[in-house]
């Protein structure tokens, strides 16, 4: 299953161009999308599922292009867990997911058992008798997660899946969705771009409706290579006039002093020492120079 | 089934509902038993649009919309058409609990007793229900489409108190007689043997009729 994307366009009524003449393709397995707030990335979900036409531009999922008459047949393949959900409130966790799998078209029996199925990898069968509404925001977005899996979809869009689940749950969640990818596509996008770097090869990142890259995660690690340092200042006012100079991606407070990881092209000008790339480290660099 | 149930018909809506028919039947007067039907009828109506108004659009509130959006449509229309089967059949049975109410509270002549050659209470019962049900079914499904259509579900209930006030008003009734959605409520009450009302509640299903029509593109292109 691939989604080949291109020359996307979306203009809204009000003018406003969310997408601005767009190229992509997600392959395979899981593919991050990772962008500042307002770059995009909702409406490419929403293009995705259908949701929203495209002003320009062609989308085809596994050669189907996307089209009014192709729609039913786009949809069946397609499972979405948006930003914000919420479930309904009055029933149980087990009758909401039978309502939407029932929704969805998918058997009595085949569903109770995927339900089930997707409780105990989501640590929430000894809630499933629990109402909606009693859930905490983690258990609720488990919930959601669970819903879009349901009809086990070839192309599952998820939209930060791991907001408001503590670390353990997050790596649980994480593996769920790696072994879900196997011979499907998971579009991920996230905020949290140590859930990508833990379970994506290629990612894709936006800004203001435009992919600044697309490709694999080590060659985005590989564009900072060399550019990342580490320090250790004592004095306070001195490491805000390097904030203030350098690009910081990360600063700590320890006995030994302040430590800052700088992003620069030519070694700062203090005692400092290169240091391996992160993501987050590639995604500051891509975004600033 | 018993989902849609939990879905439609959460326990303030059923408070609320019963609260209302309760009150009603206390402060709306009436001395003649004929005069039960006419005073409950218009309030039912906005009760419906009220209760009704949220039935697709609660998807969108609750941002499950774009979900829903991936269900065949088939599926879609089965679920929003059982909501407004559920909370009509609710409602139903509520006006036919406030009809018995007026008659406990209230003790109106029974104008059955009076003119049993003419009227009969039972049969009037009856007629009031079938009235009631094609009220009910219009008003809901009324509100509910002005909600699809504005996404929201105040328009939904603001449209349908504008439309409500039109038709309940001395211009409705000059202007459109027998052929008022609220034709039962105007009719002449004493003649039981007068059926011209049954136009309007003709016109009533023949407009419900149409929207339903009009729901399969509603989903798609406002869902």
């Amino acid at each position: 299953m691939s989604i080949q994307i291109n020359n996307l366009t979306v203009t809204f009524q009000n003018k406003v161009t969310a997408i601005d003449h767009a190229d992509l393709e997600i392959p395979t397995g899981i593919f991050g999308l990772l962008g500042e707030n307002g770059a995009g990335k909702t409406t490419l979900m929403r293009v995705l599922t259908t949701t929203l036409a495209p002003t320009e531009g062609t989308v085809t999922l596994d050669g189907i292009q996307y089209h009014e008459n192709n729609y039913e047949m786009i949809q069946k393949q397609i499972g979405y867990l948006p930003q914000e959900i919420d479930l309904y409130p009055g029933l149980t966790v087990q009758e909401c997911l039978e309502y939407m799998g029932a929704l969805a078209g998918i058997s009595k029996p085949l569903c109770r058992e995927r339900i089930q199925y997707y409780l105990e990898k989501t640590s929430l069968t000894e809630h499933r008798k629990k109402k909606m509404k009693q859930l905490s925001g983690g258990m609720k977005r488990r919930v959601g997660l669970i819903q879009a899996l349901l009809n086990e979809p070839a192309f599952l869009i998820i939209d930060e899946p791991t907001t408001g689940l503590d670390p353990e749950e997050r790596i649980r969640i994480r593996n769920l969705l790696v072994d879900f990818s196997e011979k499907r596509t998971v579009l991920f996008s996230t905020h949290v771009v140590e859930d990508l770097a833990a379970t994506c090869n290629q990612l894709a990142v936006m800004k203001k409706g435009h992919f600044l890259y697309s490709g694999s995660v080590q060659d985005l690690l590989s564009n900072a290579e060399g550019y990342v340092w580490e320090c250790k200042i004592e004095d306070p006012v001195k490491a805000r006039d390097i904030e203030q100079k350098y690009r910081v991606s990360s600063k700590q407070y320890t006995e030994g002093g302040i430590r800052l990881r700088i992003l620069s092209r030519v070694k700062p000008g203090i005692d400092c020492r290169p240091v391996s790339v992160t993501l987050e480290d590639a995604y500051i660099y891509l975004h600033n120079y | 089934m018993c989902k849609e149930i939990k879905i439609s018909l959460p326990l303030y809506k059923i408070a609320c509902a019963l609260f209302f028919i309760t009150i009603l039947s206390l402060i709306r007067g009436v001395s003649v038993s004929y005069e039960v039907g006419i005073a409950i009828e218009p309030a039912m109506a906005i009760l419906a649009a009220a209760f009704c108004s949220d039935t697709y659009v609660q998807e969108i509130t609750g941002r499950r919309s774009e979900v829903w959006h991936l269900y065949p449509m088939k599926k879609r229309l089965r679920s929003v058409g059982m909501r407004l089967l559920i909370q009509e059949l609710f409602l139903l049975l509520l006006a036919a609990a406030g009809y018995g109410l007026f008659f406990l509270f209230q003790r109106p002549l029974l104008y059955g007793v009076m003119h049993p050659e003419t009227f009969s209470e039972i049969r009037q019962f009856f007629v009031y229900l079938g009235a009631m049900a094609v009220t009910l079914a219009f008003w809901s499904v009324f509100a509910n489409t002005i909600s699809c259509i504005f996404r929201n579900l105040w328009f939904g209930m603001g449209g349908s108190l504008l439309l409500w006030i039109l038709t309940t008003s001395a211009f409705a009734q000059r202007t459109f007689g027998p052929r008022n959605v609220f034709s039962y409520t105007y009719r002449n009450a004493e003649d039981a043997g007068d059926f011209r009302w049954l136009a309007g509640k003709g016109i009533c299903i023949a407009l419900c009729a149409a929207m339903l029509l009009l729901l399969p593109t509603l989903l798609k292109k406002r869902g």
